[in-house]
């Protein structure tokens, strides 16, 4: 049984060594390249870091950033990505999380990462990849690591206000990206086309596929989704064949209208996640793509970004309803009442999720990962753990698993997870807003604000631009002389939906 | 130019619209920007905005916006 993911990238850099990993529009990495760059930056860290120690990677989109991820790894510490064009006082909430003695930086974020609240050091990755390889260090490190070891904290929305940093294991991402693998049929001769920002849990995909089988990826840039006939020229021109994308990004080539122009030549798997996928838009690809291997992936980042898949063989239309299916290998599924018992003849219920793939928790935040992780309630005999996902779900008759939504105010927009409590914290560090509601128009895909106060919207947006993800900014802000009440005081969501128009 | 900026302004009022020219090509404007404003611009100015109109020239300031809203009112 492997160890740790380095088993995997021993064995990859030997057998692929001159073969193209990493390709960005600037410059392609092959294994060997990749391995000997991890092997310099892990030489450098273990001179100064503590093995088990997390070390925080803040970096753009490019064929660096997964090399000092795993550079990270042959030091046998772990890594906290963080995308370093997000706004600084999100950084500063991520570096209070993990609170790491340690920042690698690529060149294009020094500046930034000097603002930081940060009182550790700062390393420049561009000038430490030619640090001489000690191997006799390197394999000390590597056999610090068992399968349990931490490999990375990826970070999301908290309801409280900040975010939780999610630990996943060396075993569980493993067990994960083998199961998709084979759900995929993910070999060698296949090139990734990443969308995913590179912090997130979406990405490692694109990541872990060359590592574990030799795959390829080319790192998209980020401007090229704005421009739909660019965004297919390059997935022909790069030869893509498999996508794993969010959903958002599935539906923006669609919605733009790019298939009018051309279509990706060489596709033949597309794996969506992230939300419920709207048909119309999925019609649209299959229409043009019938060939092509469609696959609904659903999960948590807690469940190592998965739970179940479901491969669309049926034609969709535009009011097709997908289900999410049926369990990925290494994954246990059970619905639960709000009373901790089993649900019977397809009723609806909480999905949990049990299995090697479970995160390890949320870093330095002891008291919400009990909450979120705990003893099986059927289970009176063993120590078996389940993650309870907040996601409602059936069993339908053929035993496949159908979506129902959310039981808590946790919504999807553009691909990314957003607890609604989060903006309006956020909303109220304001002193122009009294009080506030945050709402999610879904078929319209806007982010309301309902809020009290004399801030003006403008100052809102604004003060959102500066401090959060650009997904968690509001798109419709309204103010009201007071937020309408249900008799037992508490906001009356009901009520403020009808604004939307 | 007075509506189109009105709209400018109401999508992302932190960007200077009146003097930025790479709004694509430096990705200030995102490509969820971008859905949202097309279909904005198609309601609010009775247009058509196609994907080949998707470029970044035609995106990149708003005066180049306005030229490209200027010659689809004219089809």
């Amino acid at each position: 049984m492997e160890t740790s993911v380095l088993c995997r990238l021993n064995r990859t850099a030997r057998t692929y060594a001159d073969k193209v990993m990493f390709k960005d529009n600037d410059r392609a990495l092959t294994f060997a390249e990749f391995d000997a760059y991890t092997r310099s930056i892990g030489t450098y860290l273990s001179g100064k870091v503590p093995a088990g120690s997390p070390v925080i990677v803040m970096s753009g989109r490019h064929t660096l950033t997964p090399a000092c991820f795993l550079g990270v790894v042959r030091a046998g510490c772990f890594y906290a990505p963080m995308d370093g064009d997000m706004p600084v006082t999100r950084l500063n909430q991520i570096i209070g999380v993990i609170k790491s003695q340690f920042m690698l930086v690529d060149r294009a974020h020094l500046a930034t990462a000097e603002t930081l609240d940060f009182d550790g050091e700062i390393i420049v990755m561009e000038d430490i990849l030619d640090t001489p390889a000690d191997e006799k260090l390197l394999s000390a490190r590597e056999s610090t690591l068992v399968c349990t070891s931490p490999l990375y904290v990826i970070f999301t929305s908290g309801s409280t206000g900040v975010p939780k940093g999610v630990i996943t294991s060396h075993q569980s991402l493993m067990c994960y990206i083998d199961s998709v693998c084979k759900v995929l049929d993910i070999n060698d001769t296949d090139i990734m086309g990443n969308q995913s920002p590179l912090d997130y849990i979406a990405a490692v995909r694109d990541i872990y596929f060359p590592i574990s089988r030799g795959a390829s990826t080319f790192i998209i840039p980020k401007n090229e989704f704005a421009v739909p006939a660019m965004l297919f020229d390059t997935l022909n021109r790069e030869k893509i064949t498999a996508l794993c994308w969010s959903v958002a990004g599935v539906e923006l080539p669609a919605k733009l209208g790019a298939f009018d122009m051309s279509k990706p030549e060489y596709l033949k798997k597309l794996c969506f996640s992230g939300s419920v996928m709207p048909c119309k838009y999925l019609k649209i690809w299959q229409e043009n793509l019938p060939d092509v291997l469609y696959v609904n992936q659903y999960g948590p980042t807690e469940a190592t970004a998965s739970c179940t898949y479901y491969v669309v063989n049926e034609k969709v239309d535009d009011d097709t309803v997908l289900p999410i299916g049926k369990p990925y290998d290494n994954y246990r599924i059970l619905l639960l009442n709000e009373d901790n018992t089993a649900t019977e003849n397809g009723a609806v219920g909480e999905i949990c999720v049990s299995g090697p793939v479970l995160a390890l928790g949320y870093y330095g935040n002891k008291e919400v990962t009990e909450k979120s992780f705990i003893q099986n309630p059927l289970n009176p005999n063993y120590r078996e753990l389940i993650y309870k996902t907040g996601d409602l779900g059936s069993f339908n008759a053929d035993g496949i698993l159908e979506f129902h939504g959310r039981k808590d105010r946790q919504i999807k927009h553009l691909g990314h997870r957003i607890e609604l409590g989060e903006i309006e914290e956020t909303a109220k560090k304001l002193s122009g807003v009294t009080d506030c509601c945050s709402l999610y128009n879904k078929p319209k895909e806007q982010l309301y604000l309902f809020y009290t106060g004399d801030a003006t919207s403008k100052e809102i947006v604004l003060y959102f631009r500066q401090n959060m993800p650009a997904f968690m900014v509001p798109r419709k802000l309204i103010n009201l002389e007071q937020l309408p009440t249900l008799p037992n005081g508490k906001t009356d969501m009901q009520t403020l939906k009808t604004y939307f128009k | 130019m007075e509506e189109l900026m009105e709209i400018l302004e109401e999508l992302r009022p932190d960007v200077d619209f009146e003097n930025e020219t790479a709004l694509i090509t430096d990705g200030i404007l995102d490509s969820f920007d971008i859905v949202a404003l097309v279909g904005e611009l198609n309601d609010a100015f009775d247009i058509e905005i196609k994907p080949n109109n998707l470029v970044p020239d035609n995106f990149n300031s708003a005066k180049a916006m306005l030229e490209l809203i200027e010659e689809l009112q004219d089809e």
